[in-house]
């Protein structure tokens, strides 16, 4: 009989045992999922704020590089140490002003190269137009002098062809400028005969009665005289 | 052997592109060609207006000068007449001032066939020499304006064409600096 009751009482006790082990389970598990819940709730947040750290460290970096970038490079340019054209030197400024560092230094620098760049551009345009300016008046020279060759070889008489040879002389600095006629160019290399002076070969023409040459190029002192003739033959 | 053969290319190789630098191409040796021959007719030009009783004495002595800058500095004038066989040197300034007192009252000169009869070859010094030989017909006239005197002489030119180099507005320029040299009869005729 007390064999019964013991055999009675453990299977009550391990009925309990049973129902306090399923309790047990179902408690760790919860906890297990709240860890776990916990846990990635905790390790999404971490790594968030991890992405924005390094985006943000990678912004800094980007930021200070193109200061140190954009530092260098207004600075080769106001001191001259890059082989960039205006037109480069230009865009690579409007580069930096388009990045927006709002960086004291970059700012300071970028002032003083574009008052640099602006000093160059108007220099630049001032050299343009008055290339263009001799060329214009290369090419009106070039028909004055023609027209007067030809007046000078097919002149009717020694004193009107002299007449002529005058008022050519006028146009240059000195009798004595002088002139260079290329007999034969090739491959950019120029044959030239003796070199003459304008009054000899302005003599020439008339002692001769031919104008064989026609203006290659045109060199002018300040004052608007011409300082060196190159001829080429027809 | 081999490597014999190979400095010897080598050699030959540097030797030839020398030469080849001092070769000129064809194109500019037909343009200094044609420049010495300019020069010839460009003296022939000058002889004529010195030679012209209508030639203002100031104009012929300008003339005169630009004919002696044709010539090298002792370059001599052969002159011959059908009167004699004798052929009389001057020099270019004492030809052209003989030729200007011409007692003639009109005096015509034409210088025609102008060529070449050697061409310009290169010498090992660098100079280009040829002769260029010339017909000119002389014929002098009296008040009157009849033709007293007439002739015809062929005329050799030696013609020498050297590379030179000069500074103009700070500049190297290299040119070729055409001098013609003595002007010798060949043979005169009545025709």
């Amino acid at each position: 009989m007390p064999y019964i009751c013991n055999l009675l009482e453990d299977s009550k006790f391990i009925e309990k045992s049973k129902s306090i082990n399923i309790a047990m389970k179902t408690k760790v598990t919860s906890i297990i999922m709240i860890l776990l819940a916990v846990f990635i709730t905790l390790g999404g947040t971490t790594s968030c704020k991890s992405k924005k750290r390094l985006a943000k460290e990678a912004a800094e970096a980007e930021y200070k590089s193109k200061v140190e970038q954009a530092v260098k490079d207004l600075n080769a340019i106001l001191d001259d140490e890059t082989l960039w054209t205006l037109e480069e030197k230009e865009a690579r400024v409007q580069t930096i002003k388009d990045w927006n560092l709002q960086n004291a230094e970059v700012d300071d620098l970028l002032i003083q190269v574009e008052k640099k760049l602006a000093r160059e551009r108007a220099q630049k345009e001032e050299e343009e137009r008055r290339a263009a300016e001799e060329r214009e008046r290369a090419n009106a020279t070039d028909v004055v002098l023609g027209r007067n060759f030809n007046s000078i070889a097919n002149a009717g008489s020694v004193s009107q062809a002299n007449r002529v040879i005058n008022e050519t002389l006028g146009m240059f600095e000195s009798p004595n400028v002088p002139v260079l006629i290329i007999i034969k160019q090739n491959a950019g290399f120029n044959d030239y005969d003796r070199p003459t002076t304008i009054e000899k070969y302005l003599n020439y023409v008339k002692d001769q009665k031919k104008a064989t040459e026609k203006v290659h190029d045109v060199k002018y002192n300040a004052n608007g005289k011409i300082n060196e003739l190159e001829l080429i033959k027809k | 052997m081999k490597k014999i053969i190979a400095t010897l290319m080598i050699l030959l190789c540097v030797a030839g592109g020398a030469m080849a630098q001092d070769e000129l191409s064809f194109e500019r040796k037909q343009a200094i060609d044609s420049l010495a021959l300019e020069k010839v007719r460009d003296l022939s030009k000058y002889i004529k207006i010195v030679g012209s009783k209508d030639t203002p004495f100031s104009e012929a002595n300008r003339v005169i000068d630009r004919a002696e800058e044709l010539f090298m500095s002792d370059a001599e004038i052969g002159v011959s007449s059908i009167h004699s066989n004798q052929i009389t040197f001057y020099r270019v300034r004492k030809y052209m001032e003989h030729l200007m007192r011409l007692n003639y009252d009109r005096v015509e000169i034409e210088w025609y066939n102008i060529e070449y009869v050697s061409d310009l070859q290169r010498q090992p010094d660098g100079t280009y020499v040829g002769v260029i030989t010339i017909f000119q017909t002389f014929r002098g006239y009296d008040q009157e304006g009849n033709l007293v005197y007439k002739d015809t002489t062929k005329k050799d030119i030696t013609v020498y064409v050297r590379r030179k180099e000069t500074q103009i507005g700070g500049r190297t320029i290299g040119f070729w600096d055409v001098l013609l040299g003595d002007m010798r009869v060949k043979e005169t005729t009545d025709r």
